[in-house]
């Protein structure tokens, strides 16, 4: 016989697992469209309270992994579960619980915020019209103003509005910031942290790299439609190289120098064309032909004593930066 | 359900209404003037051969030389532009989800509502026979008035207009049924109804060719929903056309569960 007292606490370690369960996941998820690249063996996992930042170039395939998350595409083969939940048979229980904005936002042209809100609160059997008017003074968002009359900036804010409003324990969001202006996207940002803290989960797609650093705790990369990282933000800081711009007098070459260790030459002049171009547009152009870029893995201090002997007119070194780390992902695919 | 059907409510009154008066308008028309016209066709036959075959095609039966006052009436019911305004809204109609959905990009919206592909299905299903219903009861009344306001001799009993109503229901469903599974497997709402139209089309015209050739009469059953709407019979019979009837609501029920099966299982793919 069960003692009394483990029947009563039963609910309370089943609630305890639930809430330390993954609230997305995926394994081996494979998706193919024809000739076109879909996605192969993408396995994730999102854990409760979590900002998960899912990064990749475009056409990498975040869309489509999103897109079989909320119900929309069949996986070819793998699984794709939310809240435990398989996201094909049980997707609209799942919707329930989830908000989502897609990448390409396009709305009813005769909703207005008003309109939509309370066309949700019927859909959803339940009153978001509130929550939602307030989301949408947050954003700047006229309530009566009809789809067909506004900017795409507007239509992504209602977008937005329309997944938050009804509280949604996971929201996923496909390239959210596309349209909104800088402060915009700081209320974004502060909506997000909020929902986060609040112990609610976010699945955050995006190719911008900087609102990804600054938003998110976990982050996979995608490219080619395989998952090439996957890792809490802290780690991925750890492996973040500095970026080196030196330069150097005129008549002076830096081909032939023998670089220290933990050092790799993103862009030098005369170089032959290739991903280096990107790093030289960091570099004012009357400096181009004399001035390189580096990345540096490591301690900055032996590549100081080092430079120190060089004599080079000038150095300039940056913080450790996530940003050179999700290039240098983006841009293996060109050699792949 | 009734957040979807406020939806749908919301993007077709419009169409509904303008639909619904035009085909009452063209009816009170057709009503007034086809007597009128008919009483005269004999000389149109004579002048004119290749029209009485198009007639029998329409009638679903040889008119004879003369029309009589009763086949004048069936000739309203079967009248292209009156198919053409019903199968023209129901075209429309049928197309909106989910190829319309996908075309205009709102699918991602509609179908991430935390509702089943089936009520979607069954709430655009609802909307569909209601506004078909209204259309076809606003068309009817038009001919209706006409008929009470230009007295003649010719007017349809009400239980023989209400078996033509019903008969025409039926090709109603059968071709929306249609335009729902063709829907269901587009991605273009242009494209599907182009098709949907493009069959129609076929339909109608095989039943003009089954009046010329063995090959057309002997594909017709099967090919032509024209084959299963006969008022002229209905009206010189009196008779319910329970085969026709079964026909026309087996053929719309395994198009339109086709449809939402299909529309169930596929994936919606708007990259």
């Amino acid at each position: 016989m069960v003692p009394s007292r483990c029947v009563l606490l039963l609910p309370v370690i089943l609630s305890e697992s639930a809430a330390n369960m993954s609230v997305v996941v995926t394994n081996d998820l494979c998706r193919d469209y024809g000739i076109r690249r879909g996605i192969r063996d993408v396995s994730l996992s999102v854990e409760r309270g979590e900002i998960f930042g899912f990064l990749g170039p475009n056409g990498a395939g975040k869309s489509t992994t999103i897109r079989i998350l909320t119900g929309l595409l069949r996986a070819g083969s793998g699984s794709a579960r939310i809240f435990d939940r398989d996201c094909w048979t049980d997707g609209a229980s799942i919707r329930r619980e989830i908000g989502y904005v897609p990448g390409d936002v396009r709305l009813y042209p005769w909703l207005t915020t008003q309109r939509a809100l309370k066309l949700l609160s019927q859909v959803r059997g339940r009153d978001v019209l509130q929550s939602g008017l307030e989301f949408a003074e947050r954003f700047r968002l006229e309530p009566a103003l009809l789809v067909r009359q506004m900017s795409r900036g507007n239509r992504q804010k209602l977008a937005l509005v329309l997944a938050l409003a009804h509280n949604p324990l996971l929201l996923v969001l496909d390239e959210p910031t596309s349209g909104l202006d800088p402060l915009m996207q700081d209320t974004l940002m502060l909506c997000l942290r909020e929902l986060a803290a609040e112990g609610h989960t976010v699945l955050f797609s995006s190719h911008t790299l900087s609102e990804v650093e600054a938003l998110c705790d976990h982050v996979a990369v995608i490219r080619d439609g395989r998952i090439v990282e996957d890792a809490t933000l802290a780690s991925l800081r750890q492996q973040a190289p500095r970026q080196i711009v030196i330069t150097v007098a005129e008549r002076r070459t830096l081909a032939g120098l023998p670089w220290p260790d933990g050092v790799r030459v993103v862009y030098q002049p005369g170089a032959v064309a290739g991903s280096g171009e990107t790093a030289a547009l960091q570099v004012p152009a009357i400096l181009r032909d004399r001035s390189c870029v580096l990345e540096l893995h490591g301690s900055s201090a032996a590549f100081l004593s080092w430079a120190a002997a060089q004599h080079f007119e000038d150095v300039s070194i940056s913080a450790p930066s996530l940003e050179a780390l999700f290039r240098n992902y983006y841009q293996e695919s060109k050699a792949l | 359900m009734p957040g979807l059907l406020s939806k749908i409510w919301m993007e077709v009154r419009w169409a509904v209404l303008w639909f619904s008066l035009g085909l009452a308008a063209v009816m009170a028309l057709l009503t007034a003037l086809l007597p009128r016209v008919l009483g005269d066709i004999h000389h149109t036959f004579e002048r004119l051969p290749m029209v009485r075959p198009l007639i029998t095609a329409l009638l679903g039966v040889d008119p004879g030389d003369r029309i009589s006052a009763e086949l004048s009436q069936a000739f309203l019911w079967v009248h292209p532009t009156v198919l053409t305004l019903i199968w023209a809204h129901e075209t429309m109609y049928c197309t909106r989800t989910p190829a319309g959905e996908i075309d205009r990009g709102t699918a991602d919206f509609l179908f991430c509502l935390p509702v089943s592909r089936w009520s979607l299905y069954l709430s655009e299903t609802i909307g569909w026979i209601v506004s078909g219903s209204v259309m076809l009861l606003v068309g009817f009344t038009g001919h209706w008035i006409s008929s009470v306001v230009f007295p003649s001799d010719m007017r349809l009993s009400l239980s023989s207009a209400l078996m033509v109503l019903s008969n025409l229901s039926d090709v109603y469903l059968a071709v929306g049924g249609f335009a729902f599974l063709v829907s269901s497997i587009s991605d273009r709402r242009g494209r599907a109804m182009g098709l949907v139209f493009a069959v129609l089309l076929a339909s109608f015209l095989l039943n003009f060719l089954a009046q010329f050739t063995d090959w057309a009469r002997a594909a017709a059953p099967y090919l032509s929903v024209m084959e299963y709407y006969r008022p002229a019979i209905i009206i010189q019979s009196g008779e319910f056309p329970v085969r026709d009837v079964l026909s026309l609501t087996g053929l719309a029920a395994v198009l339109w569960t086709t449809g939402g099966v299909v529309f169930h299982r596929r994936s919606i793919c708007t990259v």
